[in-house]
Order: C-alpha cells, then structure tokens, then sequence
C-alpha cells in the first residue's frame, strides 16, 4: 500500500511495467500514502 | 560571600513567589538568577516516536510543540541524566489533543498542566506517539528551563521630605517593584506602582538600599518556586566546589 489513486481512491501497487496509472479506473494522478513503520524525531 | 543574609518572602504561592534578599552582593544575585534559568535540569521529552499522524501538522513541529509541555521534575537523587521516562499520547479526531492526554509511564513526571493545546484533530484524524522525557538544563535548550520570567530588583527605600507647596499640581512618581517604608515591605501594586497616590502632597525621596534585592520567581510547573531557588543554590554550589578542586594541585 504505497499510492493511492486520487480518483477511485483505492490502493496502487506500482510496478515496473504499468506505468504511473491506477489499474482500476485508468487515472495517472496518484497520492503516496504514509509509510506504516513508527518514526522517531527528535525535539530540538 | 559574607555569611549574613537575610531572606523575606513578600508574596508566595506555589509557581509565583516574591521575595527580598538582604545582604548579598549584586553578583551572586545575578548568579541566583542565571542559574535559576539555565542550571536547574528539569524534565523534558525530547525524542518521538509517531506510530500515526494524519493531523495537518508535519511530526516535526508536533515534536516541538510536545517537548516544551512543561512536566513535573522528580526529587533531586530520583533520577541521574540520561534516564528517560516514556509518555504516550493517542487521540483520535474530531477533538483536541491536550497535554493532559499524555500518559506518563511514571507518576513522579506528569504534564505540570493538564490543558496545554497540542493540536486540533479533524474527523478522521489520528495522534498516536510515544515520546521520551529526560533530565537536562536550560543551559542546553530552553524546554528545559525550570525557571521562566526570574528577575530582581533592588529594594527601595521611600521617606516623605517635605509637604509639597499648596496648590501645586503633584506629578506622577512611578515606581515598580517593592518599597520600604519604615520597615515595612510594600509591593508598589498596592498604590498603582505610583508614588503621589500614597504620599499626596508631599516630597518624597527614594533611594536604593545596597545589597537588597526583591526577587520575583516564576516557574513552568516542573517544581515549585522554593525547591527552584534551592536547586540553584546548590548548583553554584557544586560548580565552586568543581572550580575549587579543580584549582588544588
């Protein structure tokens, strides 16, 4: 879960030889989701 | 340093303390204060974990903003620095996230306020981190000063002269901080910090009294004002006693 199709607004696996295109609905707009793993930042 | 000092609380509540100090020279008055404001570790989150932020805000400024949440500072001897205590934080939108919803894995370091603003969460939106406090002093970031608004000012003494010509116009005498007046302490906020409203028609003379100094502490929560002003004391302390072996062959 990596995109996100900015006109069906389902998720979009990217491979190498799709293109930047959403597979369901055609649409090349699509929206990188926020990676799942914890972020550490520090206060400064 | 002589050894006779005298000290006299003018006004005292726990975060907010007015107080003269008799006897000490300007210099270690101003050691007093600087130390109250970087030398005193105080408790501070300064790392953060985010597992979810889908607020407006980036997870950086969200980690500025929860590292200046004052909490509350254990003992002195609880805890060495370098400890760190964990607080986590999960909120999920339409609400406000408040310091108060910090959980702290130890109850001697709270949020010292319950009501500090963290963000706003829309519908949907969802806060969940997990953050790390520890010790350190102001010296290195001001998120962990102790000590915020601390100054001093020198005591002055007012005496009535003489009564002021009949029918002349008084001027306004302003005078902030706190006078003595035959003995006694008065905060100039009792007479609108003017002079003529106390003393109408009438001469007066102020002067500062050498080596008095009126104090006013004000802490972010972490302690109160005493356990402040004692914890600087005895960080000049310990620094003197460092330069003192340090000049030992």
């Amino acid at each position: 879960m990596s995109y996100k199709c900015s006109r069906c607004k389902r998720d979009v696996q990217l491979d190498e030889y799709g293109g930047v295109r959403c597979p369901y609905c055609g649409h090349r707009v699509l929206l990188k989701e926020r990676s799942r793993d914890v972020k550490e930042v520090d206060v400064n | 340093m002589s050894a006779e000092y005298d000290v006299e609380f003018v006004e005292r509540e726990d975060r907010d303390a007015r107080f003269l100090v008799q006897g000490i020279t300007p210099a270690f008055a101003n050691g007093i204060r600087r130390a109250m404001l970087a030398d005193v570790p105080t408790m501070a989150i300064d790392t953060v974990r985010f597992v979810e932020n889908s607020s407006v805000m980036f997870d950086e400024q969200l980690a500025l903003r929860l590292g200046l949440v004052p909490l509350t500072t254990p003992p002195v001897g609880e805890f060495v620095e370098d400890d760190t205590v964990t607080l986590s934080i999960d909120v999920e939108g339409p609400a406000t996230a408040y310091s108060g919803d910090l959980v702290s894995s130890d109850d001697l370091v709270q949020p010292a306020d319950e009501n500090v603003p963290i963000i706003d969460l829309k519908d949907g939106q969802r806060l969940e981190a997990e953050a790390d406090a520890v010790l350190d002093r102001g010296k290195d970031h001001a998120k962990h000063q102790g000590g915020v608004a601390v100054g001093y000012r020198h005591l002055q003494r007012v005496a009535a002269v003489e009564d002021l010509p009949e029918f002349e116009e008084p001027d306004r005498r302003i005078v902030r901080g706190v006078i003595e007046e035959d003995g006694e302490l008065v905060p100039t906020s009792e007479f609108d910090h003017d002079l003529s409203n106390r003393y109408p028609g009438q001469e007066v003379t102020l002067e500062d009294v050498p080596n008095s100094f009126v104090f006013h502490v004000e802490t972010d929560g972490s302690f109160s004002v005493e356990e402040l002003v004692t914890r600087a004391a005895d960080t000049i302390e310990s620094r003197a006693t460092e330069l003192e072996n340090a000049v030992q062959l």
